[in-house]
């Protein structure tokens, strides 16, 4: 009796896997992480489609409110561009060399 | 910090979305799951496929797992939905590694034929019955964890034990226990 229980339990032994096994926690990390990645992407690809439906929808009453909007604003706009074309170019001009005095 | 303790924080950081802490309960848990799956099913690779899916479902649960709860109990748990499912669908046409089967340890010459009696045993166990086998004399689990994972009543997984038990030392010609 005593005999088939140890036996029972050596044979059940035979089934367990190693208590660290890197391979196997590394598969399933890897499955975790392409789920995520793919829930991710879905998440955005829907939040992308009903953006474009929304815009698609609004068009024809943004459309005029865009125009007379840029219209009122393009010569600030034509400001600040130039603006930060001459910070800009200022900005990256070579340092003038300096004279050493012999 | 106590094991339970230690898999209370991990759990509370998975919740938050850690991977790094999900990857350590799999690391701890990876061994009871599968050899519970292995001991269930019979199939090492097929085991070891539901076990993926069983940390993978687990991931995407791991909001529910109530606050103390045992989370080898809860793996076991899903794992053992995993495996009814698995033989419900009858006709699941995945290509089966010979490799992993390869990886299989070969039973000692005086273990072989007692290991062939005790799988062929186990086949005839009804699978709730092999189920709580599995948990409660291969494995470690009390009779309520087993209870609590497999969501059986707790008398029923002491019936099934005791009976599973004397059939498999029967098998292994311990007598009627």
């Amino acid at each position: 009796m005593r005999e088939a229980e140890d036996k029972l339990a050596a044979l059940f032994a035979l089934d367990e896997p190693p208590p660290r096994d890197a391979a196997f926690s590394a598969e399933v990390m890897e499955a975790v992480i392409r789920r995520e990645f793919q829930k991710d992407v879905a998440l955005l690809s829907a939040a992308s489609l009903v953006g474009a439906a929304a815009l698609w929808a609004l068009w024809p009453v943004l459309q005029p409110a865009i125009v007379a909007v840029s219209q009122g604003l393009a010569p600030v706009v034509a400001g600040l561009a130039l603006a930060a074309c001459a910070v800009w170019l200022l900005g990256s001009r070579p340092p003038e060399p300096v004279e050493v005095e012999s | 910090m106590s094991p339970a303790g230690l898999d209370e924080a991990l759990v509370a950081a998975a919740k938050d979305g850690s991977t790094d802490a999900f990857s350590r309960l799999v690391e701890r848990h990876q061994q009871a799951v599968r050899a519970f799956l292995r001991r269930t099913c019979g199939d090492w690779a097929l085991a070891d496929d539901l076990a993926q899916e069983t940390f993978l479902a687990a991931w995407s649960k791991i909001g529910r797992l109530q606050a103390g709860a045992s989370v080898r109990a809860w793996l076991c748990g899903i794992g053992y939905n995993k495996h009814l499912t698995a033989r419900r669908g009858a006709a699941r046409s995945r290509a089966r590694d010979a490799v992993y089967q390869a990886e299989r340890p070969p039973p000692a010459a005086a273990f072989a034929e007692d290991r062939l009696a005790l799988e062929a045993a186990m086949a005839e166990l009804p699978p709730e019955q092999r189920a709580c086998v599995a948990l409660c004399l291969a494995a470690d689990f009390s009779h309520a964890e087993a209870a609590e994972a497999l969501g059986l009543p707790l008398g029923t997984v002491k019936s099934h034990v005791s009976r599973g038990r004397a059939r498999l030392l029967q098998a292994l010609g311990g007598g009627d226990a």
